[in-house]
């Protein structure tokens, strides 16, 4: 294949870009390219910067043992080479068509029958999405369905009736018609894969490289040192669409397989840094079930599918959910360019608001977690205006190790959404180190809060409310490790 | 054969939605020429504009065109009664977000990369944003109005006990999913036809045709659907469409505009922000005795609606209680904050709110059981029965409403649960509540309460239903489509509603307060009586041709068939008679018309009838709270709602349940600041947070009020779509009641709406404070 080109499956069709021969940019969103050729406008725009679920698209991808996946994504945050090799299904491709007849897929089958949709603009959205949980066998219980759609925002229905449909839809999965020609996309996606050479896509304005390996990735890093790096893209795809921000070199790390994987060792787990937040959550839910809360409730599926534990810690945003647990769990980020490769303390490698030790040539590979330390209590609470789909107003994270005789052995608190990083509280944990672990402790404690921060009041939220609730998530830290010492 | 009237199709369009062939204004795929239309909004609230320089941005390649407010050719006015607010600003611009220049380009980044090319200097002036600021200023919109019944002073003087009480409620945001868009296609001789998401087709129309200097025979409107609207598209759709007009008009091109969600967040009004003092007096047993209420209005920079949102907020302050001595005053504030506007419930629920929050006040004051308070001020049948402006209670379905909510949702048996709950939980507390809702049918603006039908039968028997009504997801089309084919007796298969359209049916009304069903449904009737008049003599001479000894008393026209009464079994198919109508030269198509009877209203005495009937709804609550951070989630609800006999109960309920979350949203999450110069702090969905599906209750029950047919609405229906919304306060007063547990009701907690999680907990942290 020429290298200036993209090839995805479109209408079960090969559809090919050639950037020798459109105008349009290569960082040019699904969404802008669907809305733009014929007969695509099912998906819709509510927002473009990932809030919404209108514009939502599946994503059939090749696992590694070649199957396929099916994942709901915001299309407005994707970029176009991003669908490279995969097949990108739109809501115009969910029902059959004959001339004269449609039939109906039976996640829109259900919709119909629910009565939920009203004026119909987020309905496509939600179709794919409920489409998603179909293709991906979810049980369509309530914390399923809120976790597939939370993501969908519906302003008509109240979602009564898409809960509905969804518990409709997903009650009896029976293969549909994207079964059935399964094979034949595997097969086209495979001959599609084949090339292992890095794309280059070049256009008048832009150079948007695609390495599929990380060899690849880190020569293209050392060659093109000023290109923005890009993974998920769920943060710079907001910033190019709300600020018009123009990249004229894009490094897409999103190809390469070998940073998305998890490994565990004897002592460690390591998380590539293209490893998705929803494998994340899941690895969480496994091995520190104390952070869910903080990564059950980030983003949407549709963000959670794309987005990178490496993009999240990369941003270095004072609200970036990840950091809090990674700096209670004492996480290294490595660091890699084509000479060389370096371990820094994930609270050495964010250096400020929004900035990272990251060198010149160098990309993040890994995150270094050490194992759990069984005999140490960990918690976690995530505060934001709404329950799902929202970004942390503040959030605390916590490690506490308590002697035989009940007072503070280690202790590392941390808060996101206090200060311009996200911040341990220094002066508190100094206070409670050797102390007994009582109310009363706890509660002089949080008088030292405002010794380590001084919160902004924002659109998010109001400084009173911010100390106050600082305070009170550490009393809850409290009631929650005392719960478990007296269930032991 | 089954009785086709009784099966309720989905919504019209149900299919078209999932299938995304529903087609919205940005989604129509022109050939080629379109352009993109871009505004270029003022960056300050209050200045004037001291010079401007477009030609480095006209240099831009890809711009057609930039216009100012000189390149427009008719009047430079997009209110078109009051004159008040500018198309384009000249020389002072008086709110962020007002449009100063228009832009044409090849797409949208071209035009975006223009306006960062134009130069512009302003001087600034002072502004004001708030209602306490503009009082301070004396910035009234209009003089104050007054409705008095009784003697409140005196009464409040000799009542037992008396409270005194202040409430603010927020803005609120629509957000709509289709942000506010138009295209417009100039055609020949000037003539401009506008693709439109607007709730009220004729008045776009209207002003599209006086900005252009152009009459209204030469503007055409159309609109296939809207993406929602709320009431956020009845007046504040047609800058867009008036914006787009004017660059096709001058570049001759056809124009699309669409807001981006920010910009549609910024520029836009929302739902007006309240503060209302009162004192209410009340006897031992809780019955009110006096009402005295202030309501205070902020209604942005221009009058836009904010005068008959006032009087409808006046109209509801008494929501379901009959109060013998009341006086409400009402104020709207100018301020330099985009105009607010219509939105669902249109002024009904901030009036609601100040007497739900007082009846709480006086329950806690009591120590009763603030439902039992409602109970016994609920409006009578035989006396009580008189509203504060004089409007007689008609129908009173509250104590119907009461007996079977109390019961099936098992009020007082939770209340004592609940009441154990909270004695032997510290960190997590219930709540619950009980609300009802009175809300009035019709346009306060009388002659606004009329309807226009264009009804055609094709000589195949099929038929279109044109009508001024628009469909904005509420089901108005569906409604339609039910009433037309129970009166025309056919098949809902062999009828098409037509998209809105002003050359088809001219003069109509938005479609707003509820009324779109019961002004056009009349409408579309009427219509379809004139055709069934003219049909009926040759259905007649038909069925006697085919047996002569027939009995003409009756034609009835019924299952697609048109037979006489007592014959049943000789009859002819619909799409027989309007084929030999056809022959025979009989019109097939016919206009109609409905005006509502009786509505007029006094305002220099504040007595009359405004409304055509009353809507009737209760709702019970019950919510949790984490008073360590001031989150709250609904375990449950109960919904007891009057929608008459209902013409589709499907599309009933789905309003009742959108409407009420919506109202969630209001009474909750949906936050709105402003910075210190009169910027939007939340102006896009990252950090304005409608309800999600994770909020929806846990335990939702709706019930539609069974025997309750309205002798005043097309097939004795009720109005549906705002009411409901109001429903959302029991969710509100669960939250304060939850809140007051901490206190274990023992003091009046600080309380606003919405009880966002930082009013609940600095409400909390008081209320620890004081114990
Ligand atoms: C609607 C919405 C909701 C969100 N909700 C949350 C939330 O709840 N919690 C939260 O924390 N965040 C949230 N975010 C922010 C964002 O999605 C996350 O931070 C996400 O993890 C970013 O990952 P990404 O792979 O998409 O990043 P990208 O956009 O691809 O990149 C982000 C940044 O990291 C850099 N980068 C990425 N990978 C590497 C690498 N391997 N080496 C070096 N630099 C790299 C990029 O150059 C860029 O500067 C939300 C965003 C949106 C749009
Ligand atoms: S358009 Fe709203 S999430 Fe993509
Ligand atoms: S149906 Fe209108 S937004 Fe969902």
């Amino acid at each position: 294949m020429k290298s200036n080109t993209i090839q995805f499956i479109l209408d079960n069709e090969i559809y090919t870009i050639d950037w020798s021969k459109v105008d349009f940019l290569p960082s040019t969103t699904v969404l802008q390219f669907l809305r733009a050729i014929p007969g695509h406008t099912g998906t819709k725009e509510g927002c473009a910067e990932g809030d919404c679920g209108a514009c939502t698209i599946v994503l059939a991808e090749l696992t590694q043992d070649n199957k396929l996946t099916y994942k709901a994504i915001d299309s407005c945050l994707l970029f176009l080479p991003a669908l490279h090799g995969k097949q990108l299904i739109t809501i115009e491709n969910l029902a059959t068509k004959t001339p004269t007849a449609t039939l109906l897929h039976p996640v829109q089958q259900a919709i119909v029958e629910t009565n939920a949709s009203q004026c119909g603009y987020c309905t496509p959205g939600i179709a794919m999405s409920v489409f998603g949980m179909y293709k991906t066998l979810k049980i369509p219980d309530t914390k399923n369905i809120i976790d597939s759609l939370s993501g969908n925002l519906c302003r008509c229905t109240g979602y009564g009736s898409i809960i509905e449909a969804a518990k409709m839809a997903c009650n009896t999965i029976k293969p549909d018609h994207f079964s059935g020609i399964e094979p034949t996309i595997i097969e086209t996606l495979k001959e599609i894969n084949r090339s292992t050479d890095a794309i280059e896509l070049s256009h008048k304005h832009q150079l948007y490289l695609l390495p599929k390996t990380l060899k690849q990735a880190l020569e293209l890093r050392g060659k093109y040192p000023q290109a923005t790096i890009v993974n998920g893209s769920t943060d710079i795809a907001v910033r190019q669409n709300k600020t018009s921000e123009f990249h004229h070199q894009i490094l897409d790390i999103s190809s390469v397989t070998e940073i998305k994987q998890i490994i565990t060792t004897n002592n460690y787990f390591q998380i590539g840094a293209g490893c998705s937040i929803e494998d994340f959550k899941k690895f969480v839910q496994q091995n520190f079930h104390e952070f869910s809360p903080i990564t059950d409730h980030f983003a949407s599926l549709q963000i959670r599918n794309v987005a990178t534990v490496g993009g999240n810690i990369c941003n270095a945003s004072p609200i970036g959910d990840l950091i809090p647990m990674l700096i209670v769990l004492k996480a290294q980020v490595k660091t890699a360019s084509t000479v060389n490769s370096r371990m820094i303390n994930i609270e050495d490698f964010i250096t400020g608001y929004r900035s990272i030790d990251l060198h010149n040539k160098e990309l993040v590979t890994d995150i270094i977690i050490p194992k759990r330390d069984n005999d140490s209590y960990y918690f976690s609470e995530k505060v934001s205006t709404r329950r799902d789909l929202d970004i942390s107003t503040l959030s605390i994270a916590t490690i506490i190790k308590l002697s035989k005789e009940g007072t503070v052995d280690d202790i590392i608190l941390v808060y996101g959404g206090l200060a311009a990083t996200v911040k341990r509280a220094k002066s508190c944990e100094t206070f409670l180190l050797g102390k007994q672990f009582t109310l009363s402790t706890i509660s002089e404690t949080i008088n030292l809060i405002t010794n380590d921060f001084t919160p902004i009041s924002d659109a998010r939220s109001t400084t009173e409310y911010r100390l106050e609730t600082a305070g009170n998530l550490l009393l809850k830290c409290y009631y929650s490790v005392l719960n478990e010492l007296e269930s032991k | 054969m089954n009785n086709s009237e009784t099966i309720f199709l989905p919504h019209e369009s149900a299919i078209s939605h999932v299938t995304g062939e529903a087609s919205y204004v940005s989604d129509i795929q022109l050939r080629n020429n379109l352009l993109w239309g871009q505004v270029y909004f003022s960056p300050v609230a209050h200045a004037t504009i001291k010079s401007y320089e477009l030609t480095e941005a006209l240099k831009i390649d890809g711009i057609v065109d930039i216009l100012d407010f000189t390149r427009i050719p008719g009047i430079n006015q997009l209110n078109t009664h009051m004159h008040d607010e500018p198309c384009l600003a000249g020389d002072k611009v008086t709110f962020i977000g007002q449009a100063i220049f228009l832009i044409a380009a090849k797409d949208r980044e071209t035009a975006l990369k223009a306006a960062k090319k134009i130069h512009i200097e302003f001087e600034q002036l002072e502004a004001i944003f708030t209602i306490e600021n503009a009082m301070a200023k004396r910035n009234n919109l209009a003089p104050s109005r007054r409705i008095e019944t009784g003697n409140p002073d005196k009464a409040l003087e000799s009542s037992k006990y008396r409270l005194k009480g202040r409430l603010e409620t927020g803005a609120q945001e629509h957000w709509y999913l289709e942000t506010q868009s138009a295209l417009c296609v100039p055609g020949e001789n000037r003539n401009m036809t506008v693709f439109a998401s607007t709730q009220n087709p004729s008045e776009t129309q209207n002003v599209v045709a006086e900005v252009l200097g152009l009459q209204s025979n030469q503007v055409i409107c159309e609109v296939k659907r809207m993406g929602g609207g709320f009431g956020g598209k009845e007046t504040q759709a047609n800058p867009i469409a008036v914006w787009a007009a004017l660059l096709a008009d001058a570049t001759r091109q056809p124009v699309l505009m669409q807001l981006s969600r920010d910009e549609d967040q910024k520029i836009t009004g929302k739902r007006h922000p309240f503060l209302s003092k009162y004192e209410i007096g009340f006897d031992e047993n809780g019955i009110i005795t006096a009402y005295i209420v202030d309501l205070h209005g902020n209604s942005g920079s221009s009058f836009d609606l904010s005068i008959p949102i006032l009087e409808r907020a006046m109209y509801h302050a008494d929501n379901s209680y009959f109060i013998e001595n009341m006086r409400v005053t009402g104020t709207m504030w100018k301020t330099n904050l985009p105009s607010n506007t219509a939105f669902r419930g249109f002024g009904g629920p901030q009036g609601m709110a100040v007497i739900e929050n007082a009846i709480d006040s006086i329950a806690r004051f009591l120590k009763k059981d603030a439902a039992e308070i409602r109970f016994k001020n609920f409006y009578q049948t035989q006396t009580k029965n008189l509203t504060h402006y004089g409007q007689l209670v008609n129908n009173n379905r509250l104590s119907r409403l009461w007996d079977q909510l109390i019961k099936s949702s098992d009020y007082f048996e939770r209340r004592k649960e609940i009441e154990k709950f909270n004695h032997s939980n510290n960190l997590i507390k219930k709540g619950l509540a009980l609300t009802p809702v009175k809300f009035g049918i019709s346009f306060t603006t009388a002659f606004l309460n009329q309807a226009g039908a264009l009804v055609l039968v094709y000589k195949d028997g099929s038929v279109m239903v044109n009508h001024g009504g628009t469909e904005m997801g509420q089901g108005l089309h569906t409604k339609i489509l039910h009433i037309a084919a129970k009166e025309l007796g056919i098949s809902k298969d062999n009828i098409i509603i037509s998209p809105t359209n002003t050359s088809k049916v001219p003069n109509s009304s938005a479609t707003a307060a509820s009324s779109g069903t019961d002004l056009n449904g009349m409408a579309v009737k009427d219509a379809i009586r004139t055709i069934k008049k003219r049909l009926k003599p040759l259905a007649i001479k038909m069925l006697s041709k085919m047996n002569p000894t027939v009995n003409t008393g009756r034609i009835i026209f019924k299952n697609d068939r048109i037979y006489s009464k007592s014959n049943p079994e000789i009859s002819i198919s619909f799409a027989e008679l309007a084929k030999q109508a056809h022959l025979e030269q009989i019109s097939l198509s016919a206009t109609g018309y409905y005006g509502t009877p009786n509505i007029y209203f006094d305002r220099e005495k504040g007595k009359g009838k405004p409304f055509h009937y009353y809507a009737f709804g209760m709702a019970v609550s019950e919510v949790e709270l984490d008073i360590l951070t001031g989150n709250t989630r609904i375990i449950r609800t109960d919904i007891l709602h009057d929608a008459g006999k209902s013409i589709h109960p499907e599309i009933d309920k789905g309003q009742i349940m959108g409407a009420f979350m919506q109202g969630v949203g209001w009474c909750t999450t949906e936050v709105i600041r402003w910075d210190a110069k009169g910027n939007l702090l939340n102006c896009s969905p990252d950090t304005y947070k409608i309800p999600g599906i994770g909020d929806f209750p846990l335990n939702y029950k709706a019930e539609l009020l069974k025997n309750a047919n309205n002798p005043n609405a097309i097939h004795q229906s009720k109005a549906i779509g705002e009411p409901p919304f109001m429903l959302a306060l029991s969710v509100w007063l669960a939250i304060k009641d939850a809140i007051s547990s901490v206190a274990d009701h023992t003091k009046e907690p600080d309380f606003s709406l919405p009880a966002s999680k930082e009013v609940v907990l600095l409400s909390i942290k008081k209320l620890k404070e004081s114990l």
